[in-house]
């Protein structure tokens, strides 16, 4: 598209030190139904771009929506312009972004069936055929599905000579039921996540027969007993389970901004400072993260960083040790480092890119192991499947956890169901307490579409997974 | 803002070319500069105007909607069409309501011409004021400050048709050395009426009261919950409080409402005639606010309600469009003095749901905590972790200070609840 070049003209012409031009079309389909009433069918698209320049160790940035040859001069003068009033307030000397080439490629996400070539008749009746299944017990007094599909379109250009295109899709099914009996009321819900991916993916997820397991639990659920109060016990948490507790306490303390105080007044730090690296013992020794930007399906799989950077694979945690940060042009250098791993994303054309976590996961085990096996092997545990409640503070070091469903283990077995269980730990004593994680048969991945970060807040996406593990001599018990 | 010449010939194209039995269409544009600054210097710098033009249609009872940031005739039509065909494949909603017809809407002003035509310069003068105030305590500063011009346009096949526009602005900052940090945040309809070293000096003096933090143990204790605290725990009090959810059974507020279940003092209210605070004339689906007592002195008077659900219980669809706590009269120094110890808590974090039926919450304690006994601060202690029934909290309160305004859509007072439940304390 002309505009690319005319912008990065206009901003070398006008003494940019750096520049680049992201026009993003993005497009989003939400289908909302709750209790066979659809309270929302609606589709929006975003169709800009925005201009980011550097100047004198400054960012300014500037977007419209306005595609003629004058809107695009005037979005690089007004980037320019505040560049040069942020350069006013500088920490030190400024940033300095770096290293990095240019690219002239196209991406984009593998898929088979469009899901926006999908009929919505055909959704609806897919949605409408769940919720009729939750709804058919007595106790489930709300059911509700909410189906979204997003595409983004991207050109990017930099002054580095790139030129990218890339088209990225995703998909993201949530249902859950609501079962209220004997004065409480407790919701189960089917969660998997987004995925980078066509419609062939939803049709393999059998959804019906999902809904029925998930209303009988509900009300299994709801007619449980809670645990007393807290003491230590052993955990085993599944894979879905365990993309939340990775993705608050170690995706996000490894975003290097969060690390370099960019975060402070909102989204907060993080303990896993600097001079921890290579040393600080994050995890037992069969811990090992990786981030991995290139993983199939993962929602931060798009080719390229909105800096122009390659998508990478790398260790954030290696043999329980912090091995390295999720970074960005701007956050790489103040550690030393003359490269980025490429983890800059915006999430829409009028948004500035900010250092996302990337997609993270937890190595399977080495040695076989199934979840059935390690259930056998514990003599008092809790299993935790899926999501619930969770908080942390803002160093990214003290939280508590809920779940979505839940089992107690006795002498190596399921003794019973349980509800309204959290439990309390910290960085490090909760990854240093994992001695058993099953093997790559059981590996799951569950897409994170809502990161809430920024200001103004934006949306981040990426993929966590791993295969169910065990931790020892957790804080655990009842809620009031 | 956007110009009424384009709203009316965007209204004219859509009431020319939808073929729907029934339509709103929604204009909102939002221009907005947001200066954010991270160890005393700028991180992000966002400038820019944003439009998101909507249009929702029903034949008969099958709905669609669409939306999109641009109003070419040829967007439009895209609009339409896009609208249209998803409601043509879609199902009936049983619970379809038409859209709303002609109503007389309330006087509101929520713009400042002050705010809308602050200078970027005066912002990053004030923003370099703060961090050399940090620099001159040896501190790192980190915030955001940011203007905002809105208006929102809606009109209906049924009758309705309504403009606001408005504007705010809002200054946050945290101040950070070593193990102290703290943040102090504003914001205002009219940026005449934001007092920049007002704020400055409640951060200094908050920074100052936290040096050197004394480990205190968790358990139960009187907290006084400045009106930041109290406001983040507001936010989700709101989202439970749904009238619907609470029929059903699903929350704790089922068969109370009319009933005592919050303290006895405790009055959550929304209101189109505060001076200082913004309130929207009329919601997302032009149904107009009015004045409305949410909690009077603990009973439930109303509870959020949409347009289907109001329908059914044949009132009109209502939630809260701005936050007034009514405050008492006691100081932070006379509500010290009414309990033998507990702690003083500037902001709570990362709030969130345990159990949506017993309304039991989870969070933390952000940007400092300080111990006090004998009516006297002794020290600043470390933060804590709190599982709390929120409502029952309220039945717990002892004292409040004035309602003050905390943000331009919120009067929050000071109180002081006895019995708070920190049941971890956060070491860093």
């Amino acid at each position: 598209m002309k505009y690319l070049k005319l912008a990065m003209d206009s901003a070398l012409s006008l003494g940019a030190d750096y520049a680049d031009i992201r026009i993003q079309k993005s497009r989003t389909e939400t289908i909302y139904l709750r209790n066979l009433s659809l309270k929302n069918t609606s589709l929006q698209e975003l169709y800009g771009y925005g201009i980011r320049v550097f100047k004198n160790g400054a960012w300014g940035f500037a977007h419209t929506n306005i595609f003629t040859e004058d809107a695009v001069h005037k979005t690089v003068k007004k980037a320019l312009a505040i560049a040069q009033e942020s350069a006013r307030v500088k920490q030190g000397k400024g940033l300095t972004l770096a290293f990095e080439r240019g690219y002239i490629d196209t991406y984009k996400t593998p898929f088979s069936e469009d899901p926006f070539a999908i009929p919505l008749s055909e959704k609806v009746e897919m949605m409408l055929e769940v919720n009729k299944t939750l709804l058919n017990y007595e106790e489930i007094k709300k059911a509700v599905f909410m189906l979204e599909c997003r595409k983004d379109e991207k050109l990017f250009a930099s002054t580095l000579g790139s030129s990218l295109n890339i088209l990225t899709v995703y998909i993201e099914p949530m249902f859950s039921a609501t079962a209220v009996a004997a004065g409480d009321s407790q919701t189960r819900s089917f969660r998997h996540g987004g995925r980078s991916s066509g419609w062939e993916w939803i049709r393999s997820l059998n959804l019906t027969e999902k809904a029925v397991q998930i209303a009988e639990e509900a009300i299994i659920k709801v007619n449980a007993a809670s645990l007393g109060a807290e003491e230590r016990r052993d955990l085993i948490l599944d894979p879905i389970h365990l993309s939340l507790t990775m993705h608050e306490s170690v995706g996000h303390p490894t975003e290097l901004d969060r690390v370099l105080g960019w975060e402070a007044d909102f989204a907060g730090i993080s303990f896993a400072t600097p001079e921890k690296l290579k040393t600080f013992r994050y995890g037992s020794e069969i811990v090992n993260f990786v981030a991995d930007n290139t993983l199939p399906g993962g929602l931060a799989t798009a080719g390229y960083d909105d800096d122009g950077v390659p998508n990478q694979k790398w260790y954030i945690v290696k043999d329980g040790i912090l091995n390295e940060y999720g970074n960005t042009r701007a956050t790489a250098p103040f550690i030393g480092l003359n490269m980025s791993r490429g983890c800059n994303r915006a999430t829409n054309y009028y948004d500035f890119p900010i250092n996302r976590i990337p997609n993270l996961y937890l190595e399977p085990g080495r040695e076989k192991l199934s979840p059935q096996e390690l259930i056998t092997d514990t003599e008092d545990g809790i299993y935790i499947e899926d999501q619930g409640s969770f908080s942390i503070d803002q160093h990214r070091v003290n939280f508590q956890f809920g779940g979505d469903m839940f089992w107690e283990i006795k002498k190596g077995k399921k003794v019973r169901p349980l509800k309204k269980i959290i439990y309390k730990s910290n960085n490090p004593e909760f990854w240093n307490s994992v001695d058993a994680i099953c093997d790559k048969r059981f590996f799951k991945t569950f897409g994170v579409t809502n990161c809430g970060k920024g200001q103004p807040g934006q949306r981040g996406r990426m993929t966590h997974g791993g295969a169910t593990a065990r931790f020892r001599k957790i804080r655990v018990g009842g809620s009031q | 803002m956007i110009e009424k010449q384009q709203i009316a010939k965007a209204v004219e194209y859509i009431r020319k070319n939808c073929r729907a039995d029934d339509f709103s269409f929604s204009i909102a544009t939002s221009n907005d500069h947001l200066t954010r600054f991270a160890q005393n210097g700028i991180t992000q710098h966002i400038s820019g105007e944003k439009q998101n033009i909507g249009l929702a249609v029903a034949f008969d009872a099958k709905t669609g909607s669409a939306a999109i940031n641009s109003l070419e005739e040829n967007s439009l039509q895209y609009l339409i069409n896009k609208a249209e065909s998803m409601a043509k494949l879609n199902q009936s909603d049983p619970e379809f309501v038409a859209s709303e017809p002609s109503h007389q809407l309330p006087e509101v002003d929520n713009y400042s011409p002050n705010t809308a035509d602050l200078p970027v310069e005066t912002m990053v003068d004030d923003i370099l004021k703060c961090v050399k105030n940090a620099e001159s305590k040896k501190a790192k500063l980190s915030g955001i400050s940011e203007k905002h011009i809105t208006s929102s346009y809606l009109m209906t096949r049924n009758g309705f048709e309504g403009i606001d526009n408005s504007t705010f602005f809002s200054h946050s900052m945290t101040m950070k050395k070593d193990e102290v940090e703290t943040k102090v945040s504003n914001s205002v309809l009219d940026h005449a009426k934001f007092n920049l070293e007002d704020q400055i000096n409640q951060l200094n003096s908050q920074f100052d009261s936290l040096l050197k933090p004394v480990e205190l143990p968790k358990g139960r204790i009187p907290v006084i919950l400045r009106p930041a605290a109290l406001l983040q725990w507001m936010f989700y009090l709101i989202w439970t409080f749904d009238r619907r959810n609470t029929d059903e059974g699903t929350t704790p507020f089922t068969d109370q409402i009319g009933k005592q279940f919050f303290g006895k003092n405790f009055t959550f209210k929304s209101r189109l005639d505060d001076p200082d605070l913004g309130a929207e004339k009329f919601n997302h689906e032009g149904v107009p606010n009015s004045n409305i007592d949410w909690i009077e002195q603990g009973i439930i008077k109303n509870m959020n309600r949409d347009r289907y659900y109001a329908k059914k219980l044949k009132k009109q669809a209502a939630r809260p469009y701005n936050i007034i706590i009514a405050g008492g009269a006691s100081s932070e120094e006379e509500m010290m003095k009414m309990v033998d110890k507990g702690v003083i808590v500037n902001r709570l974090w990362y709030i969130r749901p345990i159990d949506f039926k017993t309304g039991e919450w989870t969070g933390l304690t952000r940007d400092g905590v300080l111990y006090f006994e004998n009516g006297k601060v002794k020290h600043s202690v470390n933060n804590f972790r709190w599982n709390e029934i929120l409502h029952d909290a309220t039945k717990r309160i002892l004292a409040m200070g004035p309602s003050v305004q905390q943000e331009y859509y919120a009067k929050i007072p000071t109180l002081l609840i006895d019995n708070f439940n920190f049941v971890d304390v956060t070491s860093f």
